[in-house]
């Protein structure tokens, strides 16, 4: 993907994840393990190394940048691009799409959380 | 030695060791992180240690994988690099073209000279009188298997009236049109398939004079079949050695030319 322009949906879970957790604000790399590990977050199980890959493609993409804040030189703290919002925003709408199908497909429930 | 016997710093201790397995951009760029990362998730009650091994574990066979393929990637497949190699192969294929078809018709346009001068000896004694009987040398070739020259006369009419060649002990018939061709042109030279596999250089001229007609001077296309084959070989081998130098060389550039940690 060229820098400047948003990703072609869907995106991968991991990426999904980590747009999702610094949606909140700048976070450091555990701290985003953390929140995609919830099921609010993604539930997605990954390590260092998923995420690291992950962060540099997206540093690549134009989707997150480092902040260059940080409490200890050991941690780098990551924040959302306007591209990675409007990437997020996206996805979510892509994602909103789906579930409003299914529940008119009878495969949630209406107005309950699936 | 279980993992809850393993004290924390020890476990950080084989993470770090186990990140220099990464490419070493990445490893430039993101271990420390990682293995802070890695420290943190250590410390944290919530993770048991039971989880967190495995996660660690997987997830770092997988990314490994991935990230040395990208670091592949990022080296030897950046557009510029494979589109040179690209241009370079198309070079390379026609060369090995060139090498192959220019001999190939050296050697099959060099296989009718002596059929040449033998069909222009043959006319001249025909148009000077002698008949085709006594012109023709005496003796039947077996064209199927021999490699000898032989000659053909034909009268106007096309049936042929003294011939050397036999072919299945019979006299072998030009294809249709041949010397409609050569009462036109005054010369046909051509690869004739009398049958079967045979394959011969031959060539026709027009007799003119009293007793108009046309000669066939024919020899076996098989020695020069061998060649040809000599030829295609050595075309391929060096067309796979290009090809070979071509791919060593931009592999070579790429490792090179790889970006850089800073």
């Amino acid at each position: 993907m060229a820098i400047g322009t948003a990703p072609a949906a869907p995106l991968t879970p991991a990426v999904f994840a980590i747009l999702l957790s610094l949606a909140e604000g700048e976070k450091h790399g555990y701290l985003i393990m953390k929140d995609a590990r919830n099921p609010q977050g993604g539930g997605i199980h990954m390590g260092p190394g998923t995420l690291y890959g992950s962060i540099e493609r997206m540093m690549r993409d134009g989707l997150v940048e480092e902040s260059g804040v940080s409490d200890d030189e050991r941690r780098r703290y990551y924040r959302l691009t306007s591209l990675g919002h409007a990437a997020l925003a996206a996805e979510l709408s892509r994602l909103d799409a789906a579930v409003a199908s299914a529940r008119s497909l009878g495969l949630l429930p209406h107005g309950g959380q699936s | 030695m279980s993992l809850p016997a393993l004290t924390n710093s020890r476990l950080e201790s084989i993470y770090s060791g186990a990140l220099r397995l990464y490419p070493e951009s990445f490893r430039y760029a993101h271990a420390e992180s990682m293995r802070q990362t890695f420290r943190d998730a250590l410390h944290d009650a919530s993770l048991p240690r039971r989880q967190l091994i495995p996660l660690v574990l997987r997830d770092f066979l997988t990314s490994i994988v991935k990230e040395h393929f990208s670091m592949l990637r990022d080296t030897f497949a950046r557009p510029a690099l494979v589109f040179n190699a690209l241009v370079l192969a198309g070079l390379a294929t026609v060369l090995a073209l060139a090498l192959y078809a220019i001999p190939q018709q050296l050697l099959r346009r060099g296989a009718d000279d002596p059929q040449v001068e033998m069909a222009d000896n043959l006319v001249d004694q025909l148009e000077q009188g002698t008949a085709a009987e006594n012109a023709v040398p005496a003796g039947k070739i077996a064209i199927a298997h021999s490699l000898s020259p032989f000659v053909i006369a034909f009268d106007d009419q096309g049936h042929p009236i003294a011939s050397q060649a036999a072919l299945n002990g019979q006299t072998p018939t030009l294809p249709k049109g041949t010397l409609d061709y050569v009462r036109e042109h005054g010369e046909y030279r051509f690869t004739w398939r009398p049958g079967g596999a045979t394959r011969i250089a031959a060539v026709v001229q027009r007799v003119h004079g009293d007793h108009p007609g046309f000669v066939l001077a024919g020899r076996s296309l098989r020695e020069e079949a061998i060649r040809q084959i000599v030829v295609k070989q050595m075309a391929t081998l060096a067309w796979i050695a290009m090809l070979a130098l071509i791919f060593v060389g931009t592999a070579a550039f790429g490792w090179y030319t790889r970006p850089k940690v800073a």
